[in-house]
């Protein structure tokens, strides 16, 4: 009640013309047209296949069922996923961090002899890199591929996270360090008693970056793992979703069901169940994200 | 020592991105699986002469192309509009939660969102039963050559205008607002101010973000369209970087080849890249590095 009447004062205040009107329509359009298709998503996967069948446009399913559910996890390979995925997070985050917070403060310091050619060494991954091709090859010799390993090596360091953490500790005053450094402290010391501490919402929003980076990766994954019982959650997703729906001009949503392995309750469900997680951080990753394209994707 | 710390970063730096550049060298060698990368023979140019004669390769090239343009011209004043439209409505709280909403299938991969593609778009999802509602005839989105270009631009508007629109928004809120309220004195519309005021001052962020968009020409919108082909549409889905992934890991594997190809893409891509800076540089940009 009392959040209504704010709202309706707050409409008084900035004073709505037709304009106004409009555009709120339009806006609330756009906004359901991203809503629905999730919201459809989210509804088979809690229904009956007759259900759906019967009526496209439900809005809520009169019998709510968690069939597709236990189904899904009786097959077991989602599981799998989310503990691959759990895992790659696991070790990949630390690892990650580590090597980003090490180089990016080491480049932050004052002028040393051949910084200007490792941030060059740096920057120019940006804009260049081998391909798939010699990575897959060297992953091989390395003996890394068919290990989770190969998956989290190749991703566990971005250039442009580096960038947008270096920048943050030059901001950091010069003076801090140097009295650790008067104190005997080595520069490792001083990165992680002094600056890491001090580092706060930058390590936040970097490890918000590689978190979900890790989460939504697979194509490592699709060219460096062979085993089906290795692979992260996106790529059971894809298993279940993309490559069970063979041919698309006669796939359907619900006709199929039964014919294969996975019912499209069951599609919906994985669906859901891979989503959950970034919904569940979303207004975190909301304000982080707008943070780092605004710092960094135009002025780095 | 400084080093020590930068050692770690750089040992990355070295065996997962210069080493695999150093692995473009098979380029211009015939590979041999018990020689390795490094102890494989020279050919020259060899391999290239059979890359640009490949008529799958060119046509992946120019599909690459023609998608990408197509999605740069229809796609790009998206975010704008967008933008302009969540600037223009009087209603904080509105506006939040429109922001959110729009957003987030940003934060979802490919994967995620050809899910939900693929359940609202099949001939009995959501979509074609409206159609069919209507009474108008149903499109058979995700199965026929004709729609899936439409198709592709479609669902990348659906996912990443939300996102695009933030960049443009913040442009927005740095514009100096003396200048709305002397237009409001002056008695200005608020059409006339968006199109007078708002548009010409955010005209740097949209020149910078258009030239950055044409560097990214070639690279091509793979997850996106490798999660959303299938059989039915395999002749007009082949981009170069599905074309690579094809000839190197499901048809015969000649690594010397698709590393040929590989460099092609990633030099056109680089001087792409380079050259959409140096122009964003010389309107008065930012560019890509400072």
């Amino acid at each position: 009640m009392s959040k209504k009447t704010a709202r309706r004062s707050a409409f008084r205040r900035e004073k709505m013309t037709a304009l106004d009107y409009i555009l709120f329509v339009i806006l609330l359009g756009i906004a359901l047209l991203i809503l629905i298709p999730f919201w459809n998503v989210i509804m088979i996967s809690f229904s009956t296949p007759k259900e759906y069948a019967d009526n496209p446009f439900m809005l809520f399913p009169k019998n709510p069922t968690l069939a597709s559910y236990k189904a899904l996890f009786m097959d077991g390979s989602i599981l799998m996923g989310y503990w691959n995925t759990f895992k790659l997070l696991i070790v990949g985050l630390p690892l990650s961090l580590f090597l980003t917070s090490s180089m990016a403060y080491g480049l932050s310091r004052s002028k040393f002899p051949g910084k200007r050619i490792i941030f060059f060494l740096v920057l120019f991954t940006m804009i260049f890199n081998g391909g798939i091709v010699p990575l897959y090859l060297i992953m091989k010799s390395l003996h890394l591929t068919g290990t989770l390993w190969s998956v989290i090596f190749a991703g566990s360091f971005s250039a442009f996270n580096m960038i947008l953490m270096m920048n943050y500790f030059y901001s950091l005053p010069e003076s801090l360090m140097e009295s650790a450094r008067l104190d005997g402290a080595g520069e490792w010391r001083i990165m992680f008693s002094v600056v890491l501490p001090l580092a706060a919402p930058i390590m936040a929003t970097i490890t918000l970056f590689y978190g979900v980076a890790y989460w939504n990766s697979w194509y490592d994954a699709m060219i460096f793992l062979r085993k089906a019982e290795q692979l992260p959650l996106q790529n059971v997703l894809r298993t279940i979703i993309v490559e069970s729906t063979t041919n698309a001009s006669n796939a359907s949503s619900v006709s199929a069901v039964g014919k294969q392995a996975f019912s499209t309750g069951m599609k919906m469900a994985a669906v859901f169940v891979t989503m959950v997680p970034i919904m569940c951080f979303f207004p975190l990753l909301q304000k982080h994200f707008a943070k780092g394209v605004l710092t960094g994707a135009i002025k780095t | 020592m400084v080093y020590t710390l930068l050692l770690p970063g750089l040992i990355w730096l070295l065996l997962f991105a210069y080493l695999p550049m150093g692995g473009l060298s098979l380029a211009f060698k015939e590979y041999k699986a018990n020689l390795g990368i490094w102890g494989s023979p020279w050919v020259g140019f060899e391999n290239f002469k059979y890359v640009f004669r490949d008529p799958a390769f060119l046509d992946a090239l120019w599909r690459t192309l023609y998608i990408n343009i197509i999605k740069l011209v229809i796609q790009f004043p998206f975010p704008i509009l967008l933008a302009l439209m969540l600037n223009e409505l009087r209603m904080k709280r509105g506006k939040k939660v429109f922001q959110t909403v729009l957003t987030f299938p940003h934060f979802l991969s490919w994967i995620i969102v050809s899910g939900v593609v693929i359940n609202v778009l099949a001939y009995d999802g959501l979509v074609n039963s409206t159609l069919t509602l209507l009474g108008l005839p149903t499109i058979n989105f995700l199965g026929s050559e004709s729609t899936f270009v439409p198709m592709l631009l479609l669902t990348d508007i659906w996912k990443s205008t939300g996102w695009g629109a933030i960049i443009y928004l913040a442009a927005i809120s740095g514009i100096d607002q003396d200048q709305f309220e002397s237009a409001q004195i002056d008695g200005a519309s608020r059409m006339q101010q968006v199109f007078r005021i708002t548009l010409p001052n955010i005209m740097p962020t949209i020149t910078v973000m258009f030239i950055l968009s044409v560097g990214g020409l070639m690279s091509s919108g793979f997850d996106q369209i490798f999660n959303l082909a299938n059989a039915a549409t395999k002749n007009v889905s082949e981009v170069l970087d599905v074309y690579i992934y094809r000839i190197t890991f499901q048809s015969s594997t000649d690594f010397s080849f698709s590393t040929a190809v590989s460099l092609f893409r990633s030099l056109v891509n680089m001087i792409l890249l380079l050259a959409a800076d140096r122009v964003a540089k010389m309107l008065g940009g930012d560019g890509l590095f400072r």
